[in-house]
């Protein structure tokens, strides 16, 4: 085989101008088409896949030198070349158009890439949502579903899955390729969790996440919206009709700022925010019925994606926008990306700064937030940041709206009802090696058992979880 | 895929009655608690009281006043579907014996829930007491949808005299109060009136607990809409009530908070109105 010249530079991907782009809710980056595609595959140097760093990097442990190998090895033959690498990728994730856009590929596959020490690391979220979004267009997933989905021949069992995101998602795909029945339980009446009321437009466009859900659903996946465990029905009940549970019901719950002026208007959640516009639609009120109030000038509190994705939508409602952040720039939690598309995109960030009270006007009315301005010692605290320290010198930044963007907590509806299962003491499910709860037969994953965290983690557990109940339920019938 | 409405009902000049098939809610609802409903795809979530659950369905009343409740009395039928209803949400309040009980009411959700808690009261052993008030005889409704069957005490107030008592709740309940006959106090509707009622209340030192009308989205404790100040504290509406202790309850705050979005309805309303007028709907 003829030696591979290495290239150091990535191919890159195509991205709506800025002036455009924030005008509307349209997908910011475009993608690789298959000629490109190619061009970056050809430069992974193909670690054997016992070795390959990308495959440890990934929570879900994607063979992503074996996809990458399937999509250059028929680079004369675009469908068959997709399908294979499809067929790969769907060993591990049945997502990946949604992976392939939100994961923090950086900190995860790309990171340990070996390309990545002599020049750019593979661009593999890219590549992964290049096979994705190919194969949807061109129906070749259709056909691969075929292969994938079980003839109902030998039905295993039946399995409730209570949350409709990353990982429940995750859980019910896994689960129905083994041939169990599964229903996935949602609160809200749309499918998705945090990838449709978190997760804007911009980046994982609801068409997408729509299609990525009807493919469990013709892998015999069911789903019951509006369907409130621990209130519409009890993990009891449940346990009464399947065989095992799995809960993945995330971090719902936003944290708030223990500082006067919390209840001003004009102050939002990122939830609330995000909900408003994502699943209801409120940048298109009044044709959705669900409005937003926006003003002139949005401060977004906070410094991850969340706070990222609620700052850019502000801006795309056509207000000003601040991302204010108590700690410095290093330390902001959001993916490269996304921080990158927000400056670009016209957000300005201010480091070093502690909120420490909204101030109104007459009507109630947030007009302004105060910062205590903050600044960083050597020392670093349990996560590896640098401590942060009040300077005792105070700044005003005027506000009409507020976005609190700092973080959730697991949501309680169902701890609260079933006593039997036990929590942390910040209020996630105690699990254990297996993802399995306090109560036998009920499994749980992603953020409900980890606080807050990403996609692909609450995928990885999924995943997971799939693995232990085939296991459970197998015992469970073997020794019956 | 939605559910179906089984019945539609005019109640009054601005009131209706609507049942929806909705059996995932109706095995698990209990008193206190309330659904959210979505009228069609382009539709916002909101809350509405329960009336009654039974044989699968749910019943509501609700008021012609904003865009959902237009909606849904202009454009649905009986047969038709609605595209979503979720529940029960909320905590059930506590039915066991207080020994006299009085519901009071003077709009269209705490009216709803007059008649079911009493009924769950009545059941569990109390002397029941309704109190409901509409504004005049055109907004009150007819005898069937009142709480009478379920209390046994039953007060019908106008706050123009002209059906029933001339007044409003609070004056009959200070009557009550002062002839020793209250226990406890359950209640809801105008946030203006409920400030007032906790006001009478409290020197007595009669437990009120009423409901805290706020904006919501999804209803279980996600969004972070619905939050009160609670005894100092911020509590979610939709999660940790959505009936509280009105003497524990910082009501300017909710007040202020419940009308986050007036302008934005009113507009949204206007643009409705004028859409049905010109299909000659009104």
């Amino acid at each position: 085989m003829a030696k591979r010249e290495l290239i150091k530079e990535r191919v890159p991907t195509p991205e709506v101008p800025v002036e455009e782009r924030t005008k509307s809710f349209v997908e910011v980056n475009l993608g690789y088409d298959f000629a490109s595609a190619i061009k970056e595959a050809e430069r992974c140097i193909q670690c054997p896949p016992e070795y390959a760093p990308c495959i440890k990097g990934c929570p879900v442990h994607i063979n992503i030198p074996g996809f990458i190998k399937a999509l250059r090895e028929n680079s004369n033959n675009s469908n068959e070349a997709v399908k294979n690498a499809l067929r790969v990728i769907w060993n591990d994730n049945t997502l990946p158009a949604i992976t392939g856009r939100v994961c923090p590929q950086e900190d995860q596959c790309e990171a340990p890439c070996v390309m990545g020490k002599v020049g750019d690391p593979i661009n593999i979220g890219k590549l992964e949502r290049f096979v994705a979004d190919y194969a949807r267009k061109h129906n070749i997933d259709e056909e691969l579903l075929q292969e994938f989905a079980n003839n109902g021949e030998n039905m295993k069992g039946k399995v409730a899955v209570v949350g409709s995101g990353p990982a429940g998602l995750t859980a019910a795909g896994e689960l129905a390729k083994m041939g169990y029945k599964v229903t996935i339980f949602e609160a809200l009446h749309k499918p998705g969790g945090v990838l449709i009321y978190g997760i804007p437009e911009f980046r994982l466009p609801k068409e997408i996440l729509d299609k990525e859900i009807a493919k469990l659903i013709e892998l015999g996946v069911e789903i019951k919206p509006n369907y409130v465990i621990g209130k519409t029905l009890t993990l009891e009940e449940l346990l009464e009709e399947y065989d095992a549970v799995f809960i993945g019901t995330g971090a719902g719950t936003p944290k708030l700022l223990n500082i006067p002026g919390i209840l001003l208007d004009g102050i939002y959640t990122a939830n609330e925010f995000l909900t408003r516009i994502n699943l209801m639609k409120a940048y298109e009120f009044p044709k959705y019925d669900t409005p937003l109030t926006i003003g002139k000038r949005t401060v977004v509190i906070g410094a991850g994606n969340t706070a990222m994705d609620a700052a850019r939508s502000a801006l795309r409602m056509g207000s000003e926008v601040i991302i204010a952040y108590r700690r410095g720039r290093e330390d902001m939690t959001a993916r490269i990306e996304e921080i990158h598309h927000a400056e670009e995109e016209g957000v300005k960030f201010e480091f070093f700064l502690n909120p420490i009270e909204f101030i109104g006007d007459e009507n109630g009315k947030v007009k302004a937030v105060k910062f205590e301005k903050m600044k960083a010692l050597e020392e670093k605290d349990a996560k590896g940041k640098r401590k942060i320290v009040g300077t005792g010198e105070y700044i005003l930044l005027e506000a009409d709206t507020v976005v609190i963007a700092i973080g959730l907590e697991p949501n309680k509806v169902i701890s609260e009802e079933a006593t039997g299962l036990k929590t942390n003491p910040n209020g996630t499910l105690v699990v254990d090696e297996r993802l399995m709860t306090s109560i036998s037969g009920v499994f749980a994953g992603g953020d409900a058992i980890r606080g807050e965290a990403t996609v692909i983690l609450a995928m990885g557990d999924g995943k997971k979880a799939a693995k232990s109940i085939h296991e459970y339920i197998q015992k469970k019938y073997s020794s019956a | 895929m939605g559910y179906r409405i089984t019945k539609k009902e005019n109640l009054s000049a601005i009131d209706f009655f609507m049942e929806v098939e909705a059996p995932h809610i109706a095995h698990s609802w209990k008193v206190g608690q309330f659904v959210v409903l979505i009228a069609d795809e382009k539709g916002e979530r909101v809350p509405m009281s329960v009336y009654h659950a039974e044989d699968g369905k749910i019943g509501m009343f609700i008021r012609r006043h904003g865009v959902t409740t237009f909606k849904l009395w202009y454009e649905f039928d009986v047969g038709d579907e609605i595209f979503s209803i979720t529940g029960p949400l909320g905590k059930p309040i506590e039915v066991k014996h207080y020994g006299n009980v009085v519901f009071v009411s003077d709009a269209v959700c705490a009216q709803a829930e007059s008649y079911a808690t009493l009924k769950a009261m009545k059941e569990a052993g109390n002397y029941t007491i309704a109190i409901q008030t509409f504004e005049n005889a055109a907004n009150t409704y007819p005898e069937k949808y009142l709480a009478k069957s379920v209390a046994d005490e039953h007060y019908l107030t106008t706050e123009d005299g002209s059906i029933g008592i001339k007044g409003h709740y609070l004056d009959v309940l200070k009557e009550l109060i002062e002839k020793d006959k209250v226990d406890i106090v359950f209640g809801g509707g105008k946030l203006g009136s409920l400030v007032k009622l906790a006001e009478l209340t409290k020197p007595y030192g009669i437990p009120t607990i009423v409901t805290v009308r706020q904006i919501m989205v999804d209803g279980t404790g996600m969004c972070g809409s619905c939050r009160v100040l609670y005894d100092g504290e911020v509590k979610f509406a939709c999660r940790d009530g959505p009936m509280f202790d009105a003497h524990k309850i910082d009501w300017e705050d909710a007040i202020k908070r419940n009308a986050r979005f007036a302008k934005q309805e009113k507009l949204a309303k206007e643009m409705y109105m004028a859409k049905l007028k010109e299909k000659g709907v009104i």
